[in-house]
């Protein structure tokens, strides 16, 4: 969407990722804001904002997929248990690097991603969902019984990463690990939706005979995309593997894999950066809730049990609400009110 | 009249600076994370309760030498990411112990609380939390899911008259809390000389279980261990009932409780449960005190339990701050506790707690208790050998 007034002379300025200086400046003060975010906030915020980067990693591979490529996944918890097992079982029981460990994973489950992606050449829509719903289950039912490799129904503990004598050990020195990653991974991603691949993959969702008719090898993309989505599901398991210092089968069940959709849903399809907006609103808007229920609680103990109980109802209306007045999303509101200002008072 | 002033001014912060220091060293800072409202609340919120009383029956009665505990209970109903976002608060607060509940905290919690250094006792029972290998920090006040399960399998096969193997169908549900103990006892009734039937699986949140129940009375099981929940075990138990099997059932600690005859219905008659606490009112020397905080008004099991737990606790942050001299840590608490060796519940538990700094099951007996006409009656303790190839198993 372009704005009256805002046009662009040659095919390289139209395509640029941050468009205007002003973008670019305030792209660059946000990431020195988060270098020094560590040293701002609590242990506990500094822990839920490491949450919300890794959950930024899973959701731009979850929106490649879905957003992108028209497939929906059911799967992306499993995803996540693959790439957090495998960096598991290569640092822990194998005593590799975590350097090794987490690259390991992200390969690991793009492999697993493009097996499950093989039903993704005849099933479409619904029964694709289904299709990878299956894959969520048998993921599952291999964490707690493949005994062996994942340490069955205890668990593996894995440690944190080091180089040299340093151990990244404390939140803040972790953090910066996986604040770099999801940076280097979320700029790959929308680099990645500007080149030939890229745009086979939106071919492939906008209309796939079409698509097919223009020499678009719709197996190769499809199962493409799945291996580039679990890529970023694997890395972003491990570094929350390794960020609990604990992997068990509990984390990654279906509950999780209905979250991520709901983050790309309601960040935006096929926008990247609406796959930040939602990782944030998802992984905030709980910790929001507990914070207003306890300051209920406390104000009017009548009411503490009975607020703590409907925090999920609220959480549940709350998505309804956003979905019917934002159906696009988060990163289109923005859009929205950017353009708003950006014309103000002149609107049209 | 001004310099005065500054003086009266400055004296008083200096009393305050003072009195504030030594308010500070008059508390002990301990995190509690309970289930009130969560899916396991129904038993959470006993649990959590007898943990809470025992603590204020502590700071009424002169706390830890003198110090009072300053435990907040958390409600995290059973979410783990709460738990975590709460561990993060309790960490910056510098805790020296937790008071934790179930599977979803304990579990998320492992690789921090040994990184941290912060011991963790709560009622999660996997027998994977007794190895220190594993889980240096971790600590539970109740025989381990396996143990009990091997207690149940002794305590049947010793009274099993007839010349033939027993069958016996191990019925749980297929997450980690079930799945635990199952290798373990399989291996022991083995051992026993039963014979191992094809395992069913009945989840947690099962409403109806006639396909398993009717698969158990086609293989003609002698017994048959249920490792599920309140919820699933009465449900097992009524369509066992309506089926009209045989089956004698035995659940692990979590499978019977008091709500179960409201369940049930009546199914449960003669079913047993391997319990880690003693009833309320039963006669031993430490029910006296928990009747006089309960004001004599009846408590399920889960509260015996909390309230054990919180003694245990209590014990060791007494011995970590005598051996440290006041400045107590999380280590000094972990150290103390492994230094118990038979610390008596007064007949609250089974068995004597003995932890190690290699070792830590508190005991290994169990509570074989009976459902009679609606009532838990102990039948017996059946006290288990320490044996170093069932640790963490």
């Amino acid at each position: 969407m372009h704005y009256c007034g805002d046009y662009r002379t040659s095919y390289e300025k139209d395509m640029e990722i941050l468009q205007t200086p002003v973008t670019k400046a305030f792209v660059a003060a946000f990431f020195l804001f988060l270098l020094a975010w560590p040293f701002v906030v609590k242990s506990e915020f500094l822990w839920i904002t490491m949450q919300i980067l890794i959950a930024v990693i899973g959701a731009v591979g979850l929106n490649i997929l879905t957003g992108f490529t028209g497939q929906i996944s059911l799967g992306q918890g499993a995803f996540l248990g693959v790439g957090a097992y495998t960096s598991a079982y290569i640092t822990a029981k194998m005593g590799l690097s975590f350097w090794i460990g987490v690259p390991a994973a992200g390969v690991v489950t793009a492999l697993a991603g493009m097996i499950f992606g093989i039903p993704s050449l005849r099933l479409k829509g619904l029964y694709l969902a289904i299709a990878t719903l299956a894959s969520q289950f048998i993921l599952e039912w291999i964490f707690l019984r493949w005994e062996p490799v994942t340490g069955g129904s205890f668990g593996i503990v894995v440690p944190r990463p080091s180089i040299g004598g340093f151990a990244f050990d404390t939140d803040r020195s972790y953090y910066y690990i996986v604040l770099v990653i999801a940076a280097v991974m979320v700029l790959f991603a929308a680099n990645l939706m500007r080149t030939r691949t890229g745009r086979a993959f939106m071919a492939v969702r906008d209309h796939y005979i079409s698509a097919e008719i223009m020499g678009i090898n719709l197996f190769k993309y499809r199962i493409l995309s799945f291996a580039v989505s679990s890529f970023y599901a694997g890395v972003a398991g491990a570094l929350y593997g390794h960020s609990l210092r604990y992997v068990s089968s509990e984390q990654f069940n279906i509950g999780v894999s209905i979250v991520y959709l709901a983050m790309i849903i309601i960040g935006g399809l096929g926008s990247i950066l609406g796959s930040i907006y939602g990782a944030v609103f998802m992984i905030l808007l709980p910790k929001l809730l507990t914070v207003v229920t306890t300051q209920l609680g406390t104000s009017f103990p009548g009411i503490a049990e009975l607020a703590i109980a409907l925090e999920q109802g609220i959480f549940g209306a709350i998505i309804i609400l956003f979905l019917i007045f934002e159906p696009d999303g988060l990163a289109h509101r923005w859009k929205m009110i950017k353009a708003y200002w950006k014309l103000y008072p002149f609107s049209y | 009249m001004k310099r005065f002033l500054q003086i009266a001014v400055a004296v008083t912060c200096t009393l305050f600076l003072l009195s504030g220091v030594a308010l500070a060293a008059g508390t002990i800072k301990v995190g509690h994370l309970a289930d009130l409202t969560g899916p396991t609340g129904d038993v959470g919120k006993p649990y959590a309760e007898g943990v809470q009383a025992y603590k204020d029956y502590v700071n009424a009665h002169g706390g830890i030498n003198g110090k009072t505990i300053d435990m907040q209970m958390f409600d995290y109903a059973y979410n783990k990411d709460k738990a975590i976002n709460q561990y993060k608060k309790y960490k910056e607060d510098k805790v020296v112990a937790i008071e934790g509940w179930g599977t979803g905290d304990t579990e998320a919690l492992t690789g921090f609380v040994s990184a941290d250094k912060v011991p963790y006792i709560s009622a999660s029972y996997s027998a994977h939390l007794t190895d220190p290998k594993k889980a240096p920090y971790n600590f539970f006040c109740a025989a381990d899911y396996t143990t009990a399960l091997r207690a149940g399998l002794l305590y049947l096969k010793e009274n099993w008259k007839e010349k033939r193997a027993p069958k016996i169908v191990f019925i749980y549900p297929n997450v980690p809390y079930g799945i635990a103990p199952i290798k373990g006892g399989k291996e022991y009734a083995k051992e026993l000389g039963y014979e191992i039937l094809n395992d069913e699986n009945v989840d947690l949140k099962a409403i109806e279980a006639n396909s398993q129940m009717l698969s158990v009375k086609n293989k003609k099981a002698d017994f048959g261990w249920i490792g599920g929940t309140t919820g699933s075990t009465a449900v097992i138990l009524k369509d066992a009932r309506k089926l009209g099997l045989s089956t004698r059932f035995f659940s692990n600690i979590w499978g019977i409780d008091e709500s179960t005859p409201k369940l049930a219905d009546g199914a449960e008659e003669g079913a047993l449960v391997m319990a880690g606490s003693t009833t309320y009112g039963a006669k031993v020397p430490g029910m006296k005190l928990l009747e006089q905080i309960t004001r004599n008004k009846p408590q399920p099991t889960p509260f015996i339990r909390g309230y054990v737990s919180m003694m245990v606790l209590v014990e060791a942050l007494k011995r970590a701050d005598k051996a440290t001299k006041g400045n107590i840590t999380g280590q000094s608490v972990k150290d103390a506790l492994e230094t118990f060796r038979d610390f008596d519940t007064g007949g609250l538990t089974p068995g004597k707690i003995t932890y190690t700094s290699t070792d830590h099951r508190p005991f290994m007996a169990v509570n074989i208790i009976q459902m009679v006409k609606g009532k838990l009656v102990v039948k017996k303790t059946m006290v288990l050998p320490r044996k170093a190839e069932w640790l963490g198993l």
